[in-house]
């Protein structure tokens, strides 16, 4: 009689299948195999496929942009863009801006939020279970609630037009999504061995030295998510910087954005008046210079996380972070 | 003999306050305090703006949101309906996904790779030209174009192909914000032991069987997390047009106080649905004994 397929697979990923089968069989087997194979393209297709826009868009010039057979392949590459967008964002400074407010509130975030886990998830003090409830709050209760009143001391403390409002509440385990960081931390920390701190203590160790000696080092993979989770939020933060920075000397990168319409504005040769209603068209400012600009501001993350995705991943692969 | 000092128990409670001491520091100035400050402010007017100067008017904030102002109660509706039939998709797509990573398939490191990638566009500024653009939709005709041809949806008829349609223009914007969903999902994956499995396929379970009797119950605290989550992350978003409101209430018009009413009637209806959730999950959690 006519068996189906049975491909096991195992730890080692080699493919052991057991074919007994007939033609009929074969056949469907190869149909659902094409199938699920045509449906992963899809999804990798949906996955890569804002960036594939991005990039291709932004190497077009104007007639490519109108041209309705150019999709894919610009007709040259057209790199001029990207100076446009360079000049008109003010990159080097929207960059710097970014730099130090994602990294500095990135380092906030790591050494508090696993400080701060710690004590939650290994000892045992009254009101730990309490304050655990009210971390999950901070990450349930949007920033929007709480916006008006921290405007309104921020500004009352003169941190207005400052990277201080973003970073300081990350050293404290607050900030954007902190309340996650502390959740994932004290997730791992709850699920290490007793035997560890033991060991620590009988060799001499303090509650301090047991947290940066020991505790810290082993904690790689939650340290990656967090830091990468928080590098890509913070990056892409545009509420609170929008409250708390008008400044434009001060945007991070994301803002310079939509700033560039404004920028070019001062430009004069930017803009052509249209001469029959006055209207001020851009001369220069197509949706192929916007896309090179979004480039631009998503590069450094882009990379950022290429090179870190692999321990990234490993880490997930290897010990998880929630138990 | 006295022992002078503390005993080992209160070391460690003191130990422990010492570590959570940051803590509640940033809770005060960070959290707490501006809660109850937002609190009272929802409650007030303010009569001089440049000094933040209050004066107790009641429930008069709340009446405005729900009676006097016309475009709030719509918009809130809007945000909840997305919220619906999003936060269902975004999960079981995630799971699907994960699950998809977690074997040993041909471009599994590619994947592994990739499904992160929408979450460094993030929900800002590059977000919103990229939807400007339309891109989510054009990704979605081409990627339609390759799994499911025009023609055989027009052969079902308009009502289902309606539904079809609604439910891929979705699609798209769903994968896109399921990238930390995958990544949660994917850990939790992690901690079901293959030894389990590998007693299902000796008394001969199918993959089938094996998902729902094994994956799906060890994977639900995991499950109920993500529906969290994706609730807190839609209601957060920055597409969503009650947070544009509230940003314009409060900084554009300078109506702080009911700016604040709005954020704490947003808050407390996000507060009633996670309840709501948390209580109906609570019985299909599957607590792997600790």
């Amino acid at each position: 009689m006519a068996k189906s397929a049975i491909a096991l697979e195992g730890k080692t990923g080699r493919r052991i299948s057991l074919k007994k089968m007939s033609h009929f069989g074969y056949w469907l087997n190869m149909l659902y195999r094409i199938f699920v194979y045509a449906l992963l393209l899809d999804l990798i297709f949906v996955f890569l496929y804002p960036f594939l826009y991005m990039f291709v868009t932004s190497f077009m010039t104007d007639a490519d942009l109108v041209d309705t057979t150019v999709k894919w392949v610009p007709r040259a590459f057209h790199y001029q863009n990207y100076i446009i967008a360079f000049k008109y964002m003010n990159t080097l400074l929207g960059l710097r801006n970014s730099l130090i407010q994602t990294g500095l509130s990135v380092l906030g975030h790591i050494l508090s939020c696993s400080f701060i886990a710690y004590g939650l998830a290994r000892y045992k003090f009254p009101g730990r279970n309490i304050m655990f409830v009210i971390v999950l709050f901070s990450f349930i209760i949007p920033a929007q609630t709480i916006i008006v009143p921290l405007y309104m001391n921020y500004s009352r403390m003169g941190w207005m037009n400052s990277i201080l409002p973003l970073i300081v509440p990350t050293f404290f385990g607050f900030g954007l999504r902190g309340g996650l960081f502390v959740f994932i931390f004290r997730q791992f920390y709850m699920g290490i061995p007793n035997e560890l701190e033991e060991a620590a203590l009988i060799d001499g160790c303090g509650s301090f030295r047991t947290y940066l000696r020991i505790i810290l080092p082993i904690s790689r993979t939650s340290i990656l998510v967090s830091a990468v989770l928080a590098m890509v939020w913070h990056w892409n933060d545009y509420f609170e910087p929008a409250v708390y920075i008008t400044k434009p000397l001060q945007f991070p990168l994301p803002k310079m954005l939509p700033g560039m319409y404004a920028q070019m504005k001062l430009v004069k040769e930017a803009f052509v008046r249209d001469p029959i209603t006055g209207q001020l068209y851009p001369k220069i400012l197509n949706e192929a210079v916007v896309m090179a600009g979004t480039v631009i501001v998503i590069l450094p993350l882009l990379l950022a996380y290429l090179l870190l995705q692999r321990y990234f991943m490993q880490g997930i692969e290897r010990t998880g972070i929630v138990e | 003999m006295k022992r002078r000092g503390l005993s080992i128990r209160k070391r460690r409670e003191r130990d422990g306050y010492i570590f959570v001491l940051p803590w509640m520091l940033g809770c005060l100035f960070f959290f707490a305090g501006p809660l109850v400050q937002s609190f009272r402010l929802s409650f007030s007017k303010l009569t001089k703006v440049a000094g933040f100067q209050m004066e107790w008017a009641g429930f008069e904030n709340y009446m405005k949101a729900f009676v006097y102002d016309v475009t709030f109660i719509p918009m809130f509706l809007e945000v909840v309906r997305n919220m619906f039939v999003n936060t269902p998709l975004i999960v079981i797509f995630s799971l699907f996904i994960a699950i998809l990573i977690n074997k040993n398939i041909r471009f599994r490191w590619l994947f592994r790779v990739v499904f992160f990638f929408p979450v460094l566009l993030g929900t800002g500024y590059v977000m919103q030209e990229l939807l400007g653009y339309q891109v989510d939709q054009q990704t979605m005709e081409v990627a339609r174009g390759i799994l499911l041809p025009q023609e055989m949806l027009q052969y079902f008829g308009p009502r289902i192909s309606q539904i079809v349609q609604l439910f891929l223009d979705r699609l798209t914007i769903i994968l896109w914000k399921s990238g930390v969903q995958i990544l949660l999902f994917l850990a939790g994956l992690q901690g079901i032991s293959s030894s389990l499995y590998e007693a299902a396929r000796c008394d001969s379970a199918t993959e089938w069987e094996m998902f729902w009797k094994i994956t799906l119950p060890m994977i639900s605290p995991v499950i109920l997390l993500n529906i969290i989550y994706t609730i807190i992350d839609s209601f957060t978003d920055a597409e969503n047009p009650i947070i544009d409101f509230i940003y314009n209430t409060a900084f554009v018009v300078t109506q702080f106080e009911y700016a604040a009413a709005i954020g704490w009637i947003y808050f407390i209806f996000i507060f009633i649905i996670l309840g709501i959730v948390f209580a109906l999950m609570k019985r299909y959690i599957y607590h792997t004994g600790r």
